[in-house]
């Protein structure tokens, strides 16, 4: 597999987390609802996108479902994408209507005991979809997945030449633009930290290189390595007078050393190129083409891109400083004659229907699904991409779900050093890490790496009221 | 043909809310002491679990070093004792940190739950994720058979040795014999809670509550008249109405050690300087503060007790189903979580009583159910919690 087609998975999978970690933001960050049982609604949102665009007897499936939503609308144009895009509005409604029926008993309660319950429904939910076969399949799961457009990918539009522009130009471009933004950031980091941030990539990296020769005492030297590397960076960190410059260096040479230098390297300049056109597979076909996983990657995107503009217009509306003010203290925006309970019930559906839409995007990426998929561990890791990214920041979660993800699945190339026995160790110790991490970022900053956004208040510099 | 019946059911879930009860004591300590929502408390339960296993039965341990193998007894001591040396580790590592910054409840909430990925993936790590089993000497299993007849109540102990059923013993009990039996235990249980009801005052806390001693007193007056009351075999042929529990010494033991360990916590928590300065903090922590108790050495104190408690329910809930596995503990933190609500949060005396009303429920529940739903035996305990949290939120023993 090429780099580029691994770097549209991994970004896929940020961009549909990113969405439910929208999702959980709306609920924990701006109304300070602690929903653990997030992950129901990714799941109810993948089984009714499913099940609603199935068509109807469909092979080893005995649960409800086949409305073949996207054969009916056929005779439109564009009608099996919209068949789809009706059965994520569907399975968004499905899952705001759940939200609401578990919402309007426990929402009055205490955070902790909401933390509780919420967990409870969606592990019995959880049981109640892996347990009852006549519902969704039960633990076989469903591989029916509509998958809309597939047919028109791979979509070449002629000659080689005319596909590298059209789709290789906006490729490179969306790179450069990423690349000015991160050295725009970067640029005022003092000498020094600079510095010593190459050094302990250079570090990292040769550590890494040692290690991947295998042996006991290879190994240990590399591992030697890398923490000397990680030292070095950490003084950098030091010399910066802040983690935010030194570390977007370390991941952007990280970045550029893995996707460009080594690929030329090892293989050719011609991967180089590849690499650089991600969102163009010249492999595939006579003339190249783009391969459905890139559309996959796009139709996420545009959802993200539709979501986070949502989510910023109703934090910085009126209605979403009544939500922060029922976070801060609910007897404020009540004594204001505020019915908070209601706001509290709309933030639990808008979340959750954000979530189902997650679910929907997760299942045509995945092309298969069953319960377990979908196991409390999602929310828990959602909850530490939200902390990490900072707590009721739409930007923070997407750099935060890219951070998590990275991380998680970027240490998955470990286990192909290691014995395939130990893969069930590995996971485990990933985890392990995570769960460090989420405790350590609560204690040292709190606020996570972005911090809490600024909001429009409403209120112009001059006092005077702006709405 | 005898069959299991209600009564059976009733016993098993008398083992499991034993058990339940065991954990919920422990989250109860940690939640209105140490103000934490412990959702690692569960991971905590495994943990202590597995610390028994690596000293009891090693060899079943992918990581763990293959060192000593003690008896079960032995191995369980030793192994709740390591756990409360790791309770410490979290309340010195993790806690006592995020005390130190005024951490909200949600904080704690989450850092918990950090706290429990941890734990569950340390085990996972350590071990994998196969069913194990501790190296136990076999139990002798003993089903007591009752039958309903004309006559009175026959009472048939049986055993089933290779295969087949024997007979062990066999008595009955006439009518007049039963109604005396139930009548004048049903008395003395009731002269006990009066005689001891008289001497509470402000300044005297009982040390057994009186309701308590009712019920002991009830049920030694009960063996001890049943025992003295038996008559001959009865015919059992024609019975109006039969039904098997299912007895075992585990089940004995298992109750047995559950009561040794509430009377303890009930002994720590009244006679004890800690104890009593346990209860001030959970009254009102400044106020402890202010009359010079050592908060830190209290939460200390919590943690390591919550921890040795979660360790007893982890080893007795490994022995009495005999098998372990990295997510015993988290599928058991819905029942205990449960079970400290239905008691009222700041109750331990409560979660005590809640954790035997939730696994009597579960288990007498899933008998009563039709048998497609036996995999529903959590939610059981769920909507308990629900129901309790809409109606009653302080829950049903608030104040005790």
């Amino acid at each position: 597999m090429a780099l580029s087609d691994f770097l549209v998975s991994l970004l896929t999978v940020v961009g549909i987390y990113t969405l439910f970690g929208l999702g959980l933001n709306v609920k924990y960050g701006f109304t300070g609802l602690v929903d653990f049982g997030h992950v129901l609604y990714f799941m109810i949102g993948a089984y009714v996108t499913v099940v609603v665009a199935m068509p109807s007897g469909a092979a080893d499936y005995a649960g409800i479902g086949g409305f073949a939503l996207p054969e009916l609308l056929s005779a439109l144009p564009l009608g099996g994408l919209l068949g789809w895009l009706v059965a994520i509005a569907v399975a968004m409604v499905a899952a705001a209507l759940l939200s609401l029926l578990v919402g309007v008993p426990t929402l009055r309660l205490r955070e902790d005991y909401l933390a509780i319950t919420a967990l409870g429904v969606a592990t019995i939910l959880h049981s109640v979809v892996n347990d009852e076969e006549w519902l969704f399949n039960g633990p076989f799961g469903v591989r029916e997945v509509y998958q809309p457009l597939s047919g028109v990918f791979p979509l070449s539009l002629g000659g080689f030449a005319l596909n590298l522009v059209v789709f290789g130009l906006p490729s490179v471009l969306a790179l450069g633009y990423v690349a000015y933004r991160v050295a725009r950031y970067v640029r005022p980091i003092s000498r020094d930290a600079a510095l010593l941030t190459v050094a302990g990539v250079v570090l990292t990296i040769a550590g890494f290189g040692v290690t991947t020769l295998g042996g006991a005492p290879l190994v240990a030297a590399g591992a030697a390595v890398i923490a000397a590397g990680v030292y070095v960076v950490a003084r950098g960190v030091r010399t910066a007078g802040g983690f935010g410059r030194p570390l977007a260096l370390f991941a952007a040479l990280v970045f550029a050393l893995w996707y460009f230098v080594f690929p030329a390297v090892t293989d050719s300049p011609a991967a180089v190129v590849v690499n650089l056109v991600w969102l163009f597979d010249p492999t595939t076909g006579a003339n190249g083409a783009v391969t459905y996983s890139r559309f996959v990657l796009l139709l996420t995107g545009a959802f993200v891109l539709l979501a986070y503009l949502w989510c910023e217009r109703t934090v910085n509306s009126p209605y979403g400083r009544v939500l922060r003010a029922i976070r801060e203290d609910e007897d404020v925006p009540e004594a204001l004659g505020k019915p908070t309970f209601k706001y509290k019930v709309h933030s639990m559906m808008f979340g959750s229907a954000l979530a189902a839409a997650a679910g929907g995007l997760w299942a045509t990426h995945i092309g298969f699904i069953d319960p377990g998929q979908f196991t409390s561990s999602i929310t828990f890791f959602a909850f530490t991409a939200v902390i990490i990214g900072g707590t009721a920041n739409n930007k923070g979660v997407i750099l935060g779900t890219a951070v998590f993800w990275t991380l998680r699945t970027g240490t998955r190339f470990l286990d192909d050093y290691f014995p395939a026995e130990y893969a069930t160790q590995l996971a485990a110790l990933r985890v392990m890490l995570i769960g460090t991490l989420l405790i350590v970022i609560l204690y040292y900053r709190s606020e996570g790496l972005l911090g809490e956004q600024t909001y429009d208040t409403g209120i112009g510099l001059g006092g005077e009221s702006s709405d | 043909m005898v069959s299991a019946g209600l009564a059976d059911a009733l016993a098993q879930g008398l083992v499991t809310g034993g058990i339940i009860a065991a954990g919920a004591l422990g989250l109860s300590l940690v939640y209105s002491i140490a103000g934490v929502p412990n959702f690692a408390h569960g991971d905590m339960i495994t943990v202590g679990a597995y610390l028994v296993l690596a000293l009891n039965n090693p060899g079943e341990l992918a990581l763990v070093p293959n060192l000593v193998a003690l008896p079960f007894a032995v191995a369980a001591v030793v192994g709740i004792g390591v756990a409360g040396a790791f309770g410490s580790a979290y309340e010195f590592a993790v806690f006592r940190r995020f005390r130190g910054k005024d951490a909200d409840l949600i904080t704690m909430v989450i850092v918990s739950l950090g706290l429990a990925l941890i734990l569950r993936n340390l085990v996972l790590f350590l071990v994998g994720s196969k069913n194990v089993t501790y190296d136990t000497p076999s139990g002798v299993n003993l089903n007591v058979d009752l039958y309903l007849t004309g006559n009175g109540l026959a009472v048939e102990l049986t055993r089933r040795v290779r295969g087949s059923l024997q007979t062990i013993d066999a008595w009955g009990y006439g009518w007049p014999a039963l109604v005396a039996v139930v009548a004048l235990a049903v008395l003395a249980g009731y002269a006990v809670y009066r005689w001891r009801r008289g001497d509470a005052g402000f300044d005297e806390v009982h040390f057994v509550d009186p309701r308590i001693w009712g019920v002991a007193g009830f049920a030694v007056a009960f063996a001890a008249l049943a025992f003295a009351l038996r008559g001959g075999a009865l015919d059992a042929a024609n019975a109006a109405y039969s039904t098997r529990v299912g007895v075992s010494r585990k089940y004995g033991l298992i109750l047995a050690v559950m009561l040794a360990t509430m009377f303890c916590i009930n002994y720590v928590l009244k006679r004890t300087k800690t104890g009593r300065a346990m209860r001030a903090t959970a009254d009102d922590q400044s106020l402890a503060r202010i009359r010079g108790v050592d908060i830190d050495r209290v939460q200390l104190v919590v943690w390591v007790l919550a921890a040795v408690l979660a360790a007893v329910a982890g080893a007795l809930l490994g022995w009495y189903s005999s098998s372990l596995n990295p997510n015993m503990g988290f599928s058991l933190l819905l029942p205990v979580f449960a079970a400290v609500i239905v008691g009222g949060i700041d109750s331990p005396y409560g979660a005590a009583l809640g954790g035997l009303l939730v696994g009597v429920s579960m288990d007498v529940g899933v008998y009563l159910l039709p048998t497609e739903f036996a995999t529903y035996r959590t939610a059981i305990a769920f909507v308990i919690l629900v129901v309790v949290l809409l109606v009653k939120p302080e829950g049903l023993w608030g104040d005790a």
